[in-house]
């Protein structure tokens, strides 16, 4: 496969969150600001490229009925990785983002890439495919924090753009990041018909 | 390469490998990560008290104390000193009747009880609405600041209640647990100011050596 | 009506139409309209006008500009909306929050289902519920009746007696008590009392309902559903303790009740089409609406109530069918 294709599909064509609408749970609950969108979909990204290259160089030597477990160690084992480093050097975006950390576990995108795709391919394809789809999705997650952020409290990565007063507070909160969704995805399915 | 087979033998060999991998590099990291942890931890704290209690020397992580409330909630006391002398007390404070949930806030006392400065620790407030306490208290407004003010000359319940500190527009549940929050440290520390040896060689009058 | 329209054969025509409908149900919300406009004056003027030209301008633009299909905005549904949606609003909201809540109503909440027939919540309700999530200070401070009269945006604010009424059960003071800081139930009736512009005066909106009820404009079914299951279920609670729980006047009488059980839950698109089915759909809004109002934080329910069971009206039209037209009945009891 065309290495380039593989990474870039992860951004467009197969994009986890406007595409897929895989990993729904982070996207929907951290994304009240750009910044801890960009922080979760980094985190993610981190997971992603790290289980992907293990898996790929593991796959022969895990037994079929046993791969589902084995890959959930290993991402679990990631997870917990990224979450300790989180604590250590960035504890302000680790107390915005919480229990949503550990949940990377679960992500089905995480499970779903190992599964659907390190499993079935090299190393060099694997990583550059984990690489390609988490920075599709920290793009999701930055668009959507963007815009929950500049609609609801008149901020971009904390910057202020306009008073917070006339902020609309449903998009801080959870009906918000539905309605945001909803309307960027349709937007994209628009360009993609477009296109 | 050949796949390997799902014999029993086979998966809990695998299993068991994978699993002892994962378990021994998570506690390499966790050795790694301990210090830096703890370190921005302290680092918070010590961020916090400073805030609310300003100008101290000592280090009152070191000296910290645990009270009781009435309401039988554990409070954290640090005690801040300059050059020996106390000059404050940071008092971790908490209150259940938040709007969801817990409100726990970082006071600031003199060792007099007036409130130099306090800061929102953590709370599960409405956003926009109850999360505005983290600055309308301090804010010199109306009679919103409740900062220079303490809690036995002044009546520091809302408006609303018969007190003297207006409430958060449309927040007046959030700002009841706020002040709550900000009694119950008050009512903790002054009940218990005499038996606290942190305390007692202080320039206040209030208490006394045992 | 809507309903017909979709209905398979046979296809003689009443006379109705979308247009008769929506225009009967303007005429309908007149007296409450004058109601509104004695007590607040100017404010309700200004907020009215607001609803309703920017819904009509965002009913048009959106079809002209992104649906490109042919513009609806002169069967009066747009209208409605911004009438419906002004009625809801406190009388001194600042323009440019008018502006947003018609916006949602017309873009997000009918809009963006594809236009009237196919939106499953009430427009105007999601403009309301998204502007009392968004902006939740402008929204709950109401001006005061009468008072108010000449003043747009500096008009004295007051609470709603049900968020008088809230806050002093919170603070555990008993119902008789709070009753008399509250007008009275005739002040109450006809209208003087904090609130939104529309939904204070019980009385104009009776008169309203009575009208589309002799227009057969709407049946008895989903109004007396509501306001039967309040009075109910609030009675029961009055009765288990007087002091704690407020009677069934009260609940009645004040916030939105008798507007969103009049005009608001009887939208044609987001109700069920069943006699039946409008009864279940009538009381399971009452019974939303007091158990938000007595044991939950928000004073007011009846929005989120109508909202809520607009969500379960395909499921009570998929087992609550209306009878065909032309139908034999079989058994002698049915």
């Amino acid at each position: 496969m065309n290495q380039w294709n593989n990474f870039s599909k992860g951004f467009f064509k197969e994009n986890a969150v406007f595409t897929l609408l895989l990993g729904m749970c982070p996207t929907l609950g951290v994304t009240s600001s750009a910044i801890d969108g960009l922080g979760m979909g980094l985190a993610t990204t981190f997971v992603l490229v790290m289980s992907n290259l293990v898996v790929a160089l593991i796959k022969n030597f895990i037994p079929d009925k046993v791969r589902i477990p084995s890959f959930i160690v290993v991402i679990a084992t990631f997870v917990t990785i990224v979450e300790m480093t989180m604590q250590a050097y960035v504890p302000a975006l680790f107390d915005s983002l919480g229990l949503f950390i550990p949940l990377i576990v679960v992500n089905c995108l995480v499970l779903g890439r190992a599964e659907a795709f390190a499993s079935k391919n090299n190393l060099g394809s694997s990583v550059i495919d984990g690489l390609g789809m988490g920075l599709g999705f920290s793009m999701a997650l930055t668009m959507l924090g963007s815009i929950r952020e500049l609609l609801g409290s008149g901020k971009l990565f904390g910057t202020i753009i306009y008073p917070e007063d006339y902020g609309m507070l449903v998009f801080v909160l959870a009906p918000g990041a539905f309605i945001a969704l909803g309307y960027l995805i349709a937007f994209i399915n628009q360009v993609k018909k477009e296109a | 390469m050949a796949k390997t087979e799902s014999t029993l033998k086979n998966m809990v060999l695998t299993l068991l490998v994978i699993t002892c991998v994962a378990g021994a590099s998570l506690g390499f990291m966790y050795e790694l990560t301990k210090g830096p942890i703890a370190a921005a931890k302290a680092a918070k704290q010590q961020a916090a008290i400073k805030e609310v209690v300003p100008g101290f020397t000592n280090n009152p992580g070191d000296e910290m104390y645990e009270l009781t409330s009435k309401e039988g909630l554990a409070l954290k006391l640090f005690p801040a000193k300059k050059d020996g002398e106390l000059i404050g007390v940071a008092i971790e404070t908490q209150t259940n009747k938040g709007f969801s949930g817990n409100v726990k806030v970082m006071v600031g006392l003199k060792p007099d009880g007036t409130i130099i400065n306090y800061q929102v620790l953590e709370h599960k407030e409405t956003p926009g609405l109850g999360t505005k306490m983290a600055d309308w208290f301090k804010t010199d407004k109306g009679n919103q600041s409740i900062l220079g003010k303490h809690p036995k000359k002044n009546n520091l319940t809302v408006s609303k209640d018969g007190g003297e500190v207006d409430a958060i527009t449309a927040a007046t549940i959030s700002s009841r647990a706020f002040l709550d929050a900000i009694r119950v440290a008050f009512d903790t520390y002054t009940e218990n100011q005499s038996s606290q040896p942190a305390v007692t060689n202080t320039s206040t009058e209030e208490g006394g050596a045992e | 009506m809507n309903r017909l329209t979709v209905s398979p054969s046979p296809h003689v025509h009443s006379g109705d139409s979308v247009k008769k409908n929506m225009y009967g149900v303007i005429i309908a919300l007149v007296p409450a309209l004058a109601a509104s406009l004695y007590y607040f004056g100017l404010g309700a003027a200004i907020v009215t006008i607001t609803a309703v030209v920017s819904c009509v301008f965002f009913e048009w633009a959106i079809q002209k500009y992104l649906l490109k299909n042919d513009s609806t905005i002169m069967d009066g549904s747009a209208a409605l909306t911004g009438l419906l949606l002004a009625f809801n609003m406190p009388s001194n909201l600042p323009i440019w929050i008018i502006i947003i809540g018609s916006l949602v109503a017309i873009g997000i909440g009918k809009m963006s289902f594809g236009g009237l027939g196919n939106n499953p919540f009430n427009p105007a309700l999601v403009g309301r519920v998204f502007l009392l999530i968004s902006f939740p200070v402008q929204m709950t401070l109401w001006p005061k009746p009468i008072v108010s009269q000449a003043h747009y945006l500096d008009a004295e604010t007051g609470a709603t007696p049900l968020s008088v009424m809230k806050e002093g059960l919170a603070n555990g003071e008993t119902v008789s008590t709070m009753m008399s800081k509250i007008p009275s139930y005739t002040e109450l009736f006809f209208g003087n009392s904090g609130g939104s512009a529309g939904e204070i005066a019980a009385a104009a909106l009776l008169i309203g309902l009575i009208f589309m009820l002799i227009r057969k404009i709407i049946t008895w079914h989903i109004p007396v559903a509501i306001i039967g299951s309040i009075a109910v279920f609030t009675g029961i609670l009055h009765l288990v303790n007087p002091e704690v729980y407020a009677g069934p006047l009260f609940h009645l009488l004040t916030g939105g009740v008798m507007l969103g059980a009049i005009f608001m839950a009887t939208d044609y698109v987001s109700s069920p089409m069943a006699n039946k089915g409008m009864i279940i759909y009538g009381i399971g809004i009452g019974v939303i609406t007091v158990v938000i109002r007595v044991f939950g934080a928000y004073p007011e329910g009846v929005s989120f109530a109508i909202l809520i069971m607009n969500g379960f009206v395909p499921l009570i039209d998929k087992y609550v069918k209306p009878k065909r037209f032309g139908e034999v009945v079989k058994t002698a009891k049915a």
